[in-house]
């Protein structure tokens, strides 16, 4: 469907109590304390209904299956519908998330997608409205204009209330996709994790005209969140529901021997659970739920198993791995014989380790499944869609009975997007056992060992460079375990049907956009392998993705490189980007951020930099990155005391071009925030495991950025209307890790060639 | 299970818990103040603080039986404290300075750390009306039992909406 003709299907006005649209059982959309029962399951995403409707009063209620992760994709959509039906963002509220309350599907990271979806539907109805505009007013659709949703024209004007009072529009809206399924043929394991798209060209507003978009539109949650509101996942309470917490097994490949029996003299009211290896404790006492699951795994009997490589011996392991390429680009041979021409070689290999979403609050999922088959499952997931298919899977019924309800919860950072992992498996499968509600939370150290995680990386990258230091020749070779891993650990325990995750890229393999595109031979390579003992009793370290996915792993062994091959044609780090790229957007965020940054043109390492000594050395370093259409630029100042091996990033400069500024204080944040996590990796993120379990599983051993670990973070950003809308939500964790790492150089003059910079790291890198 | 009579946002309740209930059970399941949110529960991150007669306490780790007598102020209770030392009458519209000041600075992102981060902030102002940059990110560091963890990185609007609140009290 390719434009508006066969969209208005019908002009049919019904009588519908003032709403242009109504759909079914749409009472609400979280409360902490009400559960509403559930309606139809599954919304036609062809009926207008089902995406926005008009209030009598003026209000704008939008649906979406994408969701508010924190990236303040509610606050953006409200303003994208705004403009496009010319009236105030803050007439638009959101109801998001819920399987049964929203249309489309989709997951919640990259929001563009999900807020091109709203915008084209605010753009149908805005022709629909302004058609019967024309009739009412008289005047022709192309002299009619719109403002605070009053509609002129011939010298009279209408509102939209007024223009739909007590009708119904009956507008179809065209749509593409299918909804997520269970589908083993699938890298995941479950099909169409897109969703639904909009098909169709409505007319839209050109960018220049945009004027909702652009401004720091409040997100509608603000207000409740800060006055300590229900409104997490976690605040649910269904009547008669249990608490449990989960006794995991004591590795990752264990096995039940049996399970501890409950002191039920101490613990009146609590029951233990055993499904196959899944283990759990209920009780309609929270604190009961807890001190008993203490006691039962005190005295729970597991098998022995020791089948992982230990943390230390990752990259080893790694090298050791059977690998399938999946995606390479350039010309291999080309690119070899630059490098050989070459008159100097730099060449390095880069190490990343295991790291985690670890979100503040841990995973926590309720469930209530009915006796007549209904599954009712109150979830924080970013894919609601899948998470209904991936649990109508495990418990093996239609996914039409299965409803997800959505709330926010503590960030996840793109854990949840394939519609797996978490605590909903776990409480499904026990609310199904006891047939009454169950609210499972887990704690911060069973979620930092068994959540899935962002698995390990090496890279293999050569540069040739000649006499004049232009880098001439340029190849890499890029291995990781993938990340497809989306399982929910309850359902692996319980030995329900779970997914068949592959090694197989959902996305391309080679994510990192070519910056550095006047390099006249360049070959990238990409290989996975299995997740790290998958085929263990519960599945071994079960690899998803996270933040950047990719971009940022390639990204720190792309410009490293780039930063030792600009080191050995002793360079200026920014100039020898600058001058191997056309990018003209590069080239003035690398400026600007420069600029903001003060940084001093020379090359690196300083004059002053030292391997040795008490006192801290300064240095500064540089990281670019293309991602989502937007050109991104970090520049950190650190201080390194060689002695002790500390690391303190004392400045960070984040730049970037992301064309259109769609809501410069959510960018700003999001900004902020993304270098924030970046420094994590850069300096403390590990997920460290013996050969049996994870060892990092409190905040002293996964350590995460405290406000004192790092600088007050500076955005710089310029709002351009000729650039389209790009992602400004995700990467800015992509260029702090390797600006890091640079100005580590710029101090000391030793690369390193591993994150986290850690004090033992540093120290052996130092008197190397 | 032995009954506790605790003072919270300036109402009395009976609570029937053992006795080593930490308090954010008690908050959350009989009291119904959801405010409250549970992270560590080891008083690592500070998502669960409250404030017991005016100073941050971690309620994962505090028991009710330790909490006789005090007064316990949750994110629930910031208007009430606040219109309380202004003498007014506290409305639905009442709002603690430091939550209008997240709120103008637009704070949270997934906003699951932030009820302990007011409070902390509610703390830090009340010792330290006029915090510098460095005491503010101090305050959030090293105040024990531990930092405050936030891991959507919104550190930099945090010092700036304690900055604003800091004014907006001293008015």
């Amino acid at each position: 469907m390719t434009n508006l003709g066969p969209v208005l299907t019908r002009r049919s006005f019904v009588k519908v109590g003032g709403s242009l649209v109504v759909s079914a059982s749409l009472t609400s959309s979280f409360s902490g304390t009400q559960v509403d029962a559930a309606g139809a399951t599954t919304l036609d995403a062809t009926r207008l209904a089902s995406w926005l409707e008009l209030k009598a009063d003026g209000s704008i209620v939008a649906r979406s299956g994408k969701t508010e992760t924190g990236t303040s994709y509610t606050a953006f959509c409200a303003q994208m519908i705004a403009d496009e039906l010319d009236v105030d963002p803050a007439k638009v509220s959101m109801i998001v998330g819920h399987t049964d309350e929203t249309p489309d599907g989709g997951f919640s990271a990259g929001f563009l997608g999900g807020a091109a979806n709203m915008r084209k539907v605010a753009a149908y109805t805005r022709v629909a409205l302004l058609e019967l505009a024309s009739k009412q007013l008289g005047a022709p659709v192309a002299n009619l204009s719109v403002k605070n949703g009053v509609v002129s024209g011939g010298g009279k004007s209408v509102a939209y209330t007024d223009l739909i009072k007590g009708q119904q529009l009956a507008l179809t809206i065209p749509v593409t996709g299918k909804m997520p399924v269970a589908d083993p043929k699938d890298p995941v394991g479950i099909a169409n994790l897109m969703g639904l798209t909009v098909t169709g060209n409505p007319p839209m507003k050109d960018v220049t005209k945009l004027s909702a978009v652009g401004q720091s539109h409040e997100r509608p949650s603000l207000r409740d969140l800060v006055q300590g509101k229900p409104s997490y996942s976690g605040d649910v309470k269904v009547p008669g529901m249990l608490h449990a917490r989960m006794v995991r097994p004591a590795s990752l490949g264990a096995t039940l021997v049996s399970a501890g029996k409950l002191d039920a003299a101490k613990f009146p009211t609590a029951e233990v659970v055993v499904k196959k290896n899944l283990v759990a404790v209920v009780s309609p006492n929270e604190w009961e739920a807890v001190s008993a699951s203490r006691q039962v795994a005190a005295a729970t009997k597991w098998t022995d198993w020791a089948g992982l490589p230990g943390s230390a011996n990752m990259t080893k392991a790694l090298r050791a791995a059977k690998w399938t390429p999946v995606g390479g680009r350039g010309d291999a041979a080309k690119a070899d014989a630059a490098i050989a021409k070459a008159s100097k070689t730099v060449s390095a290999t880069y190490e990343q380790p295991y790291s985690r979403h670890a979100p503040i609050g841990p995973y926590v999922a309720t469930a209530e499944v009915k006796a007549d088959g209904t599954v009712t499952v109150w979830s924080q997931t970013s894919q609601s869609q899948g998470a209904r298919a991936h649990l109508a899977h495990i418990l093996s019924v239609p996914v039409e009975k299965v409803v997800i309800r959505w709330a926010q919860g503590s960030g996840q950072y793109g854990r949840t997007t394939y519609g797996g992992d978490g605590a909903m498996a776990d409480a499904v499968i026990l609310s199904q056992m006891l047939g009454k509600p169950v609210r499972v939370q887990w704690t911060v150290s069973e979620d930092l060992a068994w959540s899935s995680a962002s698995p390990a990386w090496v890279a293999d990258a050569k540069v040739g460079l000649d006499e004049q230091g232009n880098m001439v020749g340029f190849k890499s070779d890029w291995y990781a375990p993938h990340q497809n891993d989306a399982r929910m650990i309850g359902a692996v325990l319980a030995g329900m049907p779970t997914l068949d995750p592959k090694t197989k890229p959902l996305f391309p393999a080679l994510s990192t956009v070519w910056p550095y595109d006047k390099v006249p031979a360049a070959n990238e390579n990409a290989f996975q392998t299995e997740g790290v003992a998958s085929e263990s009793a519960n599945g071994g370290l079960r690899g998803n993705i996270m933040r950047t996915p990719g971009q940022r792993q390639q990204n720190f062994a792309l410009e490293g490189i780039i930063n030792e091959a600009a080191a050995a044609a002793k360079a200026d780090p920014i100039d020898f980007r600058v001058k191997h790229t056309s990018d003209k957007r590069l080239i003035e965020v690398l400026r600007s951020t420069a600029a903001e940054a003060g940084w001093k043109n020379r090359p690196s390492p300083s004059p002053e930099a030292r391997k040795t000594g008490t006192t801290p050395v300064r240095g500064r370093g540089v990281g670019v990155v293309i991602r989502s259409g937007a050109q991104w630029v970090g520049i950190a100042e650190v201080e390194v005391i060689p002695a002790t091996g500390v690391v303190k990033v004392v400045a960070f400069t984040t730049g970037v071009d992301v064309g259109k500024v769609m809501n410069p204080r959510h960018l700003r944040s999001n900004i902020e925030g993304g270098t924030v996590m970046g420094l994590g990796e850069a300096l403390f993120e590990e997920v460290t495991f013996d050969q049996s379990k994870v060892t990092s599983t409190d905040w002293t051993k996964y350590r995460i950025p405290t406000m004192g670990d790092v600088p007050q973070v500076k955005a710089v950003f310029s709002s351009f209307d000729d650039r389209g809308i790009n992602g400004g939500g995700e990467a800015a964790n992509t260029v702090s890790a390797n600006a890091v790492a640079a100005a580590f150089f710029d101090a000391t003059g030793v690369h390193p060639r591993r994150i986290p910079l850690t004090p033992a790291y540093v120290k052996s890198i130092l008197n190397a | 299970m032995p009954s506790y009579t605790l003072t919270v946002n300036g109402k009395s309740h009976t609570v029937n818990a053992a006795a080593d209930t930490p308090l954010i059970y008690v908050l959350r399941n009989d009291l119904n103040l959801m405010g409250t949110r549970l992270g560590c529960g080891m008083s690592q991150c500070g998502a669960c603080a409250v404030l017991a007669d005016g100073k941050e306490i971690r309620s994962c780790t505090t028991t009710v039986s330790r909490l006789a007598g005090k007064k316990i102020h949750t994110i629930e209770g910031l208007p009430g404290l606040w219109a309380a030392r202004k003498g007014k009458a506290e409305t639905p519209d009442t709002l603690h300075p430091v939550q209008q000041a997240w709120i103008d600075e637009q704070v949270p992102q997934c906003g699951y750390c932030q009820s302990g981060m007011i409070i902390a902030a509610v703390d830090l102002l009340e010792h330290n009306p006029e915090p510098s940059v460095e005491q503010i990110r101090s305050a959030f560091t090293n105040t024990p039992p531990s930092a405050h963890l936030c891991r959507c990185g919104t550190y930099t609007g945090i010092v700036a909406a304690v900055q604003r609140a800091s004014k907006a009290i001293a008015g």
